[in-house]
């Protein structure tokens, strides 16, 4: 994708958010507001192919995969018309015929299953890669270590990406992770492991497009953390527990500015090009939830439907 | 003198064992510490040598045969020619000894 | 003697039947592959897999390290991507460290995704108390019961074991494979041809007339010789090895319960929310009020001590007596 490209799928993934968390209709939602880097910057370096799996914090990654807007607003707010007729919501969230396998909301507990699709990926003699995008707050389950062993042992085309927003619920990564740098956790396993600014797109793009060379050539997994921002509370229903000063830095490092300022810098994006963008991104927003309130909730026969 | 090999015991857990290998025809001698038949439990291999010098006479189970432990696998005597007379009567027991691997 | 319905048969150890039906089945499916510690070049904790890396080779047969989660997870993975695995757990303690992807995710994949992904794997675990202690001996088979979506078999016999693995290799899974310590030790009359013992169908071991006694894995065996003790007092016990735990072929507990009108459910595991506890619930619907009880663990871990885990665990005389006083209530 071009810039441009990369920056309009930001900026829908920024307006989706905003809309879906002014309903009183959606449960609760996990949103990826600050983080849209890293999963715009890495589903640019995926091919149709692979396939992708995420955390409960789906909606970047499942907008960035290139899901339907309107399929997607239509799962989270629980309408049949939703890849997962509904059923998932945000934290189970699939589509693998798009390469999206999918969102697993038990933290960490999404790593070993990717490592799963690598092992049958592998075994096919595929060239396609598994990629498993997860929270700072996995990288203390013993979930990660295990697989990041086994993974590195058996050389499994497997790409680890940490979206590292520094906060899991209200405990700052800090706190709760002895390692300086969450990629130095992939460093015992002699696994390739990168730390880059989850702000910057273009970074984590190419970062991730020379950790995928590796894996397509069969040296084994590799690790990517992306430092990125929150730009909210944990979920829609969980109070902000960082102070307005530590919100000001939080809200400075936005990934959409950033691009936005080298684009305006590099005379790439003229004058009212952003106010196209944004009229654009917000009105194919709109068609996703009229598209979605147009389906039907399941008919609750549905609760007994693919149990067994 | 007829003597009856018989499946060595006690071995912890096992009541039955599958007969794997024979080391020599009816007719072969066999020098005490030398390896007669080779058995199968459960999870390991029991071979069992003679304790003192014998012929072997006549196999009762034949390898894949199974055998509980205690019962006849095969029959030998002291010398060739000795008849076979009786076998099911009540007969001595060859001297075994018998390693579990 | 456990009875099997005979034809041509070859009489194989436990051990040997698991691996049979192991290879039989990745010959068929070359989508199966084996993830377990020592279950490559070992051959198996109990040699269950004996033969099975030299035949198949190191990247359909493969050792993993001591990594439960990561184990089930990569099988759970693997088969919603493609592949049918089979993950042997050693022991049944031991799934709990791989209870998340097996319960999160496998046995709700199906649903979660609107049927997109199905995860056809098979966990095998061994259960059963035999000197090995409080952490080496639980059976926990009636903890998974109660998952939607997942299954749970638990043959007692080598027939059995070789024609339900198989049937789990071939089916949507998740299934889990549960078998015993005690029944390694043990040999049995196996199918000559290709057969496969279908998920959900318990089978009539013993016929009898007086009482309906249920169990499962090992301790159908126990079933088996309290019954020929009470056969000499005149007490005539009919046998049901219920084989496959969920779906449960409740009908012919049922059946069996009606017509004797008394039933006595037998398990290794815990009484408290266990299987005998489930089955009397739904025999009590189905059949009405008719005399039951129950023998089970005792509330208490099961110790390395072999006193203290024989007076823990089932035995033909706990029970002997039971059916003693249930039929003479």
């Amino acid at each position: 994708m071009d810039r441009l490209a990369l920056l309009r799928r930001m900026m829908l993934i920024r307006s989706f958010e905003s809309a879906l968390a002014k309903r009183r209709d959606h449960g609760f939602q996990l949103l990826s507001s600050g983080a849209e880097g890293v999963a715009v910057g890495l589903c640019d370096a995926l091919r149709n192919e692979d396939q992708l799996l995420c955390s409960g914090r789906s909606i970047a990654p499942s907008l960035a995969r290139g899901l339907d807007p309107g399929a997607v607003m239509a799962e989270l707010l629980g309408r049949i018309a939703g890849p997962n007729r509904g059923k998932a919501g945000r934290g189970h969230m699939a589509q693998p015929a798009a390469g999206f396998f999918g969102a697993h909301a038990v933290v960490g507990g999404n790593l070993a299953i990717a490592a799963g699709v690598a092992l049958a990926l592998q075994q096919r003699r595929s060239t396609a890669i598994s990629v498993c995008v997860f929270g700072d707050g996995a990288c203390g389950s013993g979930a990660l270590h295990e697989t990041l062993n086994i993974a590195a042992l058996w050389k499994l085309p497997l790409l680890l990406v940490c979206d590292n927003n520094q906060i899991a619920i209200a405990t700052p990564r800090e706190q709760a992770l002895a390692a300086a740098r969450l990629s130095d956790l992939a460093a015992p396993f002699g696994i390739a492991a990168v730390t880059v600014d989850g702000t910057d797109v273009i970074s984590v793009r190419d970062s991730a497009t020379g950790l995928i060379a590796n894996i397509r050539a069969g040296q084994g997994p590799g690790f990517l953390e992306c430092i990125s921002e929150r730009f909210f509370s944990h979920s829609t229903a969980t109070r902000e527990t960082r102070s307005a000063a530590e919100m000001e830095v939080v809200w400075s490092r936005c990934p959409i500015l950033r691009l936005t300022g080298q684009l305006r810098a590099e005379g790439v994006l003229a004058s009212g090009a952003m106010e196209e963008l944004q009229h654009d991104t917000d009105r194919q927003v709109l068609h996703a939830i009229a598209f979605a309130e147009a389906s039907p909730f399941p008919n609750s026969a549905e609760a007994l439907s693919h149990v067994d | 003198m007829i003597y009856l090999l018989a499946v060595p015991g006690p071995i912890e857990d096992v009541e039955e064992v599958r007969v794997l290998e024979w080391h020599g025809e009816p007719g072969r001698s066999f020098h005490p510490g030398e390896l007669v038949v080779e058995l199968e439990t459960h999870k390991a291999l029991v071979e069992v040598r003679a304790a003192q010098p014998g012929v072997l006479r006549r196999i009762i189970c034949a390898a894949g045969d199974w055998q509980a432990v205690g019962k006849p696998l095969a029959l030998l005597s002291d010398n060739p020619g000795e008849d076979l007379v009786n076998p099911d009567g009540m007969l001595p027991l060859l001297p075994v000894s018998f390693e579990i691997s | 003697m456990l009875t099997e319905s005979v034809s041509a048969t070859v009489k194989l150890f436990f051990r040997e039947a698991i691996a049979r039906a192991v290879s039989e089945s990745m010959r068929r499916d070359d989508r199966i592959i084996l993830l377990g510690q020592d279950a490559g070049r070992f051959g198996g904790a109990y040699k269950e897999f004996s033969g099975l890396y030299g035949e198949f080779g190191p990247d359909r047969v493969r050792d993993t390290p001591v990594a439960e989660a990561a184990m089930v997870g990569l099988g759970v993975g693997a088969a919603a991507a493609g592949l049918r695995p089979l993950v042997s757990i050693t022991y049944m303690d031991f799934l709990m460290l791989g209870l998340d992807p097996l319960v999160n995710y496998a046995a709700k994949a199906r649903f979660k995704t609107g049927g997109q992904i199905t995860t056809p794997i098979v966990v095998k675990t061994t259960a059963g108390a035999r000197g090995q202690g409080v952490a080496h001996s639980q059976c926990i088979e009636a903890w998974m019961m109660a998952v939607p979506g997942l299954k749970v078999v638990a043959p007692s016999t080598p027939a059995d074991a070789c024609g339900l693995l198989k049937s789990a290799l071939t089916d949507s899974g998740p299934v889990l494979f549960v078998d015993h310590k005690r029944l390694f030790s043990t040999a049995g009359e196996v199918p000559l041809a290709e057969s496969f013992v279908p998920i959900g169908e318990a089978l009539v071991r013993r016929t009898g007339t007086h009482v309906t006694i249920t169990a499962h894995s090992y301790m159908t065996r126990i079933a088996l010789t309290a019954a020929e003790h009470l056969a000499e007092e005149g007490v005539s016990c009919e046998i049901i090895d219920l084989r496959s735990l969920a779906p449960m072929d409740v009908e012919t507990i049922a059946q069996s319960a009606g017509r004797t009108g008394a039933l006595l459910t037998l398990e290794e595991g815990q009484l408290t929310c266990g299987i005998g506890a489930e089955i009397a619930f739904r025999i009590r619907e189905l059949v009405g009020p008719i005399r039951m009880a129950r023998v089970g663990a005792l509330r208490a871990p099961v110790s390395s001590n072999p006193v203290l885990e024989a007076a823990c665990v089932p035995s033909a005389d706990r029970v002997i007596g039971a059916i003693r006083r249930l039929l003479n209530n």
